[in-house]
């Protein structure tokens, strides 16, 4: 037989109940605009109902949780397209600058090379020249120093990587001790039955951040979570992270540490991926095709320059035109060797007017004797490498970009606060309040009215 | 379904988007150029570097084509005062072979064709800018000497070559020895002996023809210079229309097509302006509003 006492009880169970979900959607609302949280939903749930003879009666209702609203597995495809934008982004970046040296300008390359070899044929026609000699010398000159500002302008971009690859290196540490904090902290909550919905909101903004910067791989657990690299180097376990480090290695280049081992060619993803792919595979590679282009030109320009004869009809073996370049760093270290006009071998038999050397030099211009290309066949090449790196990344950063918005979109339609629908929460939690309470003051009357039936 | 209800980053990525656009297209249009960096077109801006290239050579032929031909048409007029004057030591001697003509008489005429030796002597060793024209490539040195024996060559027998085109060289100049003192035709010593025989008034006939000869070989050598200055200027007409062709190229593969790019970019604006309204009305209103 139930009383009127119940019934107190559960009209008081649905006003703790609805105001803990009021709770919820003033948080909500509240949050609208914070980024990366996700909204909470108040699960109310009837309690057990009691037997009493045949009857069976309900008890009321509490509110077991607020729960946050996340999908965790496109949470994961967000942090993975994160990885790829943040790839994307270093190398767009770092690509556009790159390619400033291989726009057409009046100092790059390839206009030094035409003009190199638009000075030998005008030397050819009047081998005797002095002052058509000093412009070859000048043009050469311009040559030498073309290579000499875009190798360098590789090499100043590279240590500029460097430095951003440290930076990158301390962000990442930085995160996964803050990730390492939170997980203590939400397993101390989640250990005592409690909802760790913003703490969790938190963490997954820090493991965002942190999939922008480096691959990661995200593993949960219960109340807790471990991280690692895609190649599965420990970043955070638990309640601890652990600290990667930049070390130099021989040449400068700064190598990524886990403990003693050399973690840095797993690395292909994230702001670190893309750092690391342009400072160890793009700019060496042009670097070597700089090099190729310097020391075959230099080269063969050189064996025609010793061929020859001197204005005053000495033979030119011992002066070549460019200093012998070495092995490596050829583009960055061409030089010229003379700086005397007469010495320029324009002729091949000694005498001053003859010109069938200066002809010979002046035939490399359309010889493919660099890997089976001309001089300007190839640094067109090596323009159209630069130019298609650039490009391609551009693309794939545009697609990342479109995907990550989809996913976020996506994200926002599971977790992102909706006032309308807050507007309509309020609305249901405060009459159910006031419905309640409405009960509570009919019981109380109810009371009433049995008090009075005694003193009547 | 639940549907996102922020529409906010989206209507700001799509206005970023727009601006780009609009960027891009500026650009273009200031510029002119579609390809202003290697990404805009990596395939385009490798043509457009062997374009430049090549440009840059056809301009050096046209450059070089107009030095090689200052110096051959100052050899070519050369040569003709050369022909003018043996035309007239030819008549001297004709004159001279007279019988009516006494000796004093040909004194006169043997002292004016010396006059005419000294001056083949000086159009022999013509120089431009500096170097000899007819001496081969023995440049620097005057080709002919007047010795003891005569008017001798010291120049050597070479020819320059100066590439002006593909595949094409044109051969700059051709030696006294082909010229004036090739075996058999030496002009120096026909006007030698013209002199020599109108002073002692023997055989002036032989004289005479040997000078004609001489006339016939330099006159026939003198084509030389005509047919190259012609072929200079053939490959001249053909340089100048392969810069033009070589900028129409450039023009088609790195120039900005004006008229597409500015519906693009008018189009761009027109979806900015409908990006900014949509974003200027979103959430305008919400649930709250009519909650009073």
């Amino acid at each position: 037989m139930s009383s009127l006492n119940t019934g107190l009880a559960i009209a008081l169970s649905g006003l703790t109940a609805d105001q803990g979900a009021l709770e919820a959607t003033s948080n909500n609302v509240a949050n609208v605009d914070t980024p990366g949280y996700s909204r909470e939903e108040p699960i109310l749930q009837t309690t057990d109902p009691v037997l009493i003879g045949p009857l069976t009666f309900g008890t009321g209702v509490t509110l077991q949780s607020i729960q946050s609203a996340r999908d965790p597995i496109l949470e994961s495809r967000i942090q993975q397209e994160t990885q790829s934008q943040g790839q994307l982004d270093a190398m767009v970046s770092a690509l556009s600058q790159l390619q400033v040296s291989f726009t057409s300008s009046s100092g790059d390359i390839g206009t030094a090379i035409s003009n190199f070899f638009d000075s030998v044929n005008q030397l050819s026609t009047s081998p005797s020249d002095l002052s058509l000699r000093q412009n070859l010398l000048t043009a050469a000159n311009d040559l030498a120093d073309s290579f000499n500002t875009t190798a360098n302008r590789l090499t100043s971009q590279q240590s500029n990587l460097n430095a951003s690859v440290e930076q990158a290196v301390s962000q990442v540490n930085q995160l996964t001790q803050q990730i390492a904090q939170l997980n203590q902290q939400i397993s101390s909550i989640q250990n005592v039955g409690e909802s760790a919905g913003s703490f969790i909101d938190q963490r997954t903004q820090l493991i965002d951040q942190l999939s922008s910067l480096v691959d990661v791989s995200v593993i949960p657990s219960d109340n807790s979570l471990t991280l690692t690299t895609a190649s599965g180097t420990p970043l955070v376990a638990g309640q601890q992270s652990f600290q990667l480090r930049t070390q130099p290695d021989a040449s400068g280049a700064q190598q990524i540490f886990s403990g003693s081992s050399d973690i840095t060619s797993t690395i292909v993803s994230g702001q670190l991926g893309g750092l690391l792919q342009i400072r160890d595979q793009q700019i060496p590679s042009l670097q070597n095709q700089l090099d190729t282009l310097a020391s075959s030109l230099a080269t063969q320009l050189n064996s025609v320059q010793t061929a020859g004869y001197d204005l005053n009809g000495n033979p030119t073996t011992n002066t070549p035109l460019f200093n012998a370049p070495p092995e490596t760093g050829a583009a960055a270290s061409l030089s010229v060797a003379i700086t005397d006009p007469a010495l320029v071998a324009a002729s091949s038999d000694g005498t001053a007017g003859d010109n069938a050397n200066a002809e010979a030099m002046y035939a490399l211009r359309n010889q493919s004797f660099i890997q089976g290309q001309t001089p300007s066949g190839y640094y067109s090449g090596i323009v159209f490498n630069v130019g298609n790196a650039a490009s391609s990344a551009n693309a794939e950063q545009s697609a990342s970009n479109l995907v990550l918005q989809q996913l976020n979109d996506q994200r926002s339609s599971v977790s992102g606060v909706s006032l309308d629908e807050e507007a309509a929460n309020l609305v249901r939690y405060q009459q159910a309040y006031a419905a309640s309470a409405q009960v509570i003051s009919t019981i109380n009357s109810m009371m009433q009215t049995v008090i009075n039936m005694k003193s009547s | 379904m639940r549907v996102n209800p922020n529409p906010l980053p989206d209507l700001l990525a799509a206005l970023a988007q727009n601006q780009q656009q609009i960027n891009t297209d500026l650009n273009q249009i200031a510029s002119g150029q579609s390809v202003s960096q290697p990404s805009d077109n990596p395939a385009g801006a490798a043509i457009l570097t062997r374009n430049a290239d090549q440009t840059s050579e056809a301009d050096q032929f046209l450059r070089s084509i107009g030095s090689v031909q200052g110096e051959m048409q100052n050899a070519d007029s050369a040569l003709n005062s050369v022909v003018t004057a043996l035309q007239r030591a030819i008549s001297l001697g004709t004159e001279g072979a007279n019988g009516t003509v006494n000796s004093s008489d040909r004194q006169a005429l043997a002292t004016e064709v010396q006059g005419i030796q000294s001056q083949l002597l000086n159009l022999a060793n013509l120089s431009y800018q500096g170097n000899f024209v007819f001496a081969g490539t023995a440049t620097q040195t005057a080709p002919y000497v007047s010795g003891a024996s005569g008017i001798s060559y010291v120049g050597n027998d070479n020819a320059n070559n100066v590439t002006v085109g593909d595949h094409l060289t044109a051969q700059t100049n051709l030696p006294g020895s082909q010229l004036f003192s090739a075996s058999g035709h030496d002009m120096f010593q026909a006007v030698q002996d013209l002199i020599n025989n109108l002073q002692s008034g023997s055989n002036i006939d032989t004289a005479v023809n040997e000078v004609s000869d001489a006339y016939s070989f330099v006159n026939a050598q003198r084509v030389f210079y005509g047919n190259s200055i012609n072929q200079l200027n053939a490959q001249q007409t053909f340089l100048n229309n392969e810069t033009t062709q070589l900028a129409q190229q450039q023009s088609t593969v790195g120039g900005a097509d004006l008229s597409k790019v500015i519906s693009n970019l008018v189009s761009a604006e027109t979806s900015r302006q409908a990006s900014l309204e949509a974003v200027a009305d979103t959430q305008k209103n919400n649930l709250f509003d009519y909650l009073k």
